[in-house]
């Protein structure tokens, strides 16, 4: 058994953010130069810098009758959530955090998307905005089960919902590789959280930008940054519950966290150029009669697993 | 300049612009996108998303009205610009990104607009939704809301108020903004094969960029901004005259949505129109089949149109080559508002908006069905 991660002071929290804050720079710019490469145009990487000085330089904008105080919450919480994920993550050998129900928090947490997005459709008092709020429900019905059952799968494998312990559990194999379907539903499960990619219709382009309709300035900045944190803060957790968390030759422990994070991140940012958006109707058989027997039979297995070894 | 003057340049290089086209204006509008593409800038979704306003053609007395609504809608620094022909959008552009650098001259605009406009509309004057009776039998809110003229990859002009139960659209009519006005102005921008007019000969590029175009708005709708990017680039090399390249890159587009079974998957069996409705209708016959069908026929027009190598094997997989290339309406006929009225009737808004985009509209019959 490997050592488990040692609880830092509260003052390093800065620097979590601080590494939450590059990884999703880092995302954004690779998302700029992808985006940039597909259209042929010169600004590629400049286009994340580009839209915060844009947004920086715009007014906030409000929408009559809005619903100021809610909608402002639902803007600027999917940012607070990847933060509150990150702090249970550990870095190698320190945590923030050592929670004896981590998986759960995280869990606890990304349901709380469910209420910001929604709220930020909701908040601006425009039809288009809330059809875009409804568009998400729709797809977090479909998600949200099969991600909570595969979070199940490497708590039950290390028999711990301690963050720290289930990283620890996967010296020698990691459950990535025991477990893909878990791991292949949690990854869609964070790219839904972020309403990123084929999870976009809620932002979609038929309903004039939905969620983000009436968005200006400094509220859009905030939400369009949340979306990349989540992303990011997404591909951090998958560290020590799928990729064996700190453990690889040569590197430090802190360091193989951060470089495979960044490698599912760019999975995570590449993915979006590849498909096209996923219904909300549609996806809902898939996620209820595919995702979700799937990741119970893998649950099983699992279960199985441990039980008779 | 300091920090601000620098926070101006940089967010200049990445500004989004709100295209508004007046109906029969689309080259001027292509001409925007294109120009808009070549300097790093954006196209915004919606005015909020906004930098610049532009209003490419003339609009008629209801579309001014429109504009000036959307207009007051951008959050600034805000630049509006009226394009009237292709040739001038360069110009044009130069001139809103002159306005939008102009600190002193936004901020000014900025102060005009504290204490007016929407942020202090009365909030009790609102009228509350109304219900009545779903599919289901149970008691839903219908919300009346007006979809265009100004949308994303939305045909010009169309403007369907919907009752929606949700975002289900239980009923629509159809309208053309300004039909009133004898047609659209400038007629020598009308093209698209608008054959039932005196207007000037089209030739066969533009009419397969006018597929591309529409192609690129379904690819978008679809949620698949790379392919739509690449649909919009066939069509702007089709409109410079740069053939060849564009017809190799057209084969290649045509393999990857065919290729795209998730796009397959997601498109299929939505808004399924049999031959008997599409005449009802007053649609072209070539509309026949779902979604999937006619994102690939309008690809396969676009082929038929330039010569392309490909275009004899047009009757391919996804049967969408109906009556092979010489049964292909290439000019894509007037569509009577009233048959996209009818529909999208019974789909939610998504759907719709599929739906809309497929049917491949390059002009709008002025004629409303009230």
């Amino acid at each position: 058994m490997a050592d488990l991660p040692a609880v830092v002071s509260g003052g390093w929290a800065p620097v979590a953010a601080g590494l939450l804050g590059a990884l999703a720079v880092a995302a954004a710019l690779l998302d700029g130069a992808l985006a940039g490469r597909a259209a042929g145009v010169r600004s590629g990487m400049g286009q994340p810098a580009g839209e915060v000085a844009r947004l920086l330089r715009q007014r906030r904008r409000t929408t009559v009758a809005a619903d100021r105080l809610l909608w402002r919450i639902g803007g600027a919480g999917l940012l607070g959530m990847a933060l509150m994920i990150v702090t249970v993550v550990p870095l190698g050998r320190w945590t923030l955090f050592d929670l004896g129900v981590g998986v759960v928090w995280v869990n606890a947490l990304d349901v709380l998307a469910w209420a910001f997005v929604w709220l930020t459709g909701w908040g601006a008092n425009s039809a288009y905005a809330l059809v875009g709020g409804y568009r998400f429900l729709a797809h977090g019905l479909a998600y949200e089960l099969p991600l909570m059952f595969a979070l199940v799968a490497p708590a039950v494998a290390a028999s711990s919902l301690r963050v720290g312990e289930v990283a620890a559990a996967q010296q020698g194999l990691w459950f990535v590789v025991w477990m893909p379907v878990a791991f292949v539903v949690y990854c869609l499960g964070v790219v839904a959280i972020a309403v990123w990619g084929p999870f976009s219709p809620a932002l979609g382009r038929d309903v004039a930008g939905g969620v983000t309709a009436e968005l200006s300035g400094v509220d859009r900045l905030l939400f369009l940054a949340g979306r990349y944190a989540l992303l990011a803060a997404g591909a951090a957790f998958a560290v020590p519950m799928f990729l064996g968390g700190g453990a690889g030759p040569l590197l430090p422990a802190w360091a193989w966290v951060l470089v495979k994070a960044a490698v599912l991140l760019a999975g995570l940012v590449w993915l979006r150029r590849r498909v096209p958006a996923l219904r909300p109707d549609v996806f809902m058989e898939v996620g209820w009669l595919v995702l979700l027997p799937a990741v119970l039979l893998q649950d099983l297995l699992v279960a199985v697993v441990v039980i008779g070894g | 300049m300091g920090v601000s003057g620098a926070l101006a340049r940089l967010a200049l290089r990445h500004a989004h612009l709100l295209v508004i086209e007046v109906p029969g204006y689309w080259l001027t509008r292509v001409a925007v996108e294109r120009l808009a593409g070549v300097r790093g800038w954006r196209l915004a979704v919606s005015p909020a998303d906004a930098d610049i306003l532009a209003v490419c053609g003339s609009p008629g007395p209801e579309l001014a009205l429109v504009v000036a609504r959307l207009w007051e809608q951008l959050p600034g620094p805000r630049a509006r610009i009226d394009v009237a022909a292709p040739d001038l959008v360069a110009a044009a552009l130069d001139q809103a990104e002159a306005m939008l650098r102009d600190t002193p001259r936004q901020r000014r605009d900025s102060t005009a607009r504290d204490g007016q406009g929407l942020d202090d509309a009365p909030g009790g004057d609102i009228a509350l939704a109304h219900g009545s009776e779903d599919r289901d039998g149970l008691e839903m809110d219908v919300l009346q809301v007006r979809l265009g003229p100004v949308l994303p990859d939305w045909p010009a002009g169309l403007v369907l108020r919907a009752h929606l139960h949700g975002d289900l659209i239980v009923e629509a009519q159809a309208g053309v903004v300004d039909a009133g006005q004898g047609g659209p102005a400038g007629g020598g921008h009308v093209v698209g094969g608008d054959t039932s007019g005196d207007i000037r000969q089209v030739d066969a590029g533009e009419v397969a960029a006018r597929r591309c175009d529409n192609a690129a708005r379904l690819l978008a709708l679809a949620g698949w901004p790379d392919a739509a990017g690449g649909a919009r680039a066939i069509r702007d090399r089709l409109l410079t005259g740069d053939r060849s390249a564009a017809i190799t890159e057209l084969a290649r587009l045509r393999r990857r949505v065919r290729r795209s079974w998730l796009l397959r998957w997601s498109l299929r069996r939505v808004g399924p129109l049999p031959p008997d409705e599409l005449a009802r209708l007053g649609l072209a016959p070539d509309l026949t089949g779902d979604v999937w069908d006619r994102l690939n026929g309008m690809l396969d027009r676009a082929v038929f149109v330039t010569g392309g190598p490909a275009g004899v094997a047009a009757g391919g997989p996804a049967g969408a080559g109906v009556g092979g290339p010489t049964g292909f309406d290439v000019g894509g006929s007037v569509t009577p508002p009233a048959a996209v009225a009818s529909v999208v009737s019974g789909w939610d808004v998504a759907t719709a908006r599929l739906i809309v985009a497929s049917l491949d509209i390059a002009a709008l019959d002025v004629v409303t069905d009230g």
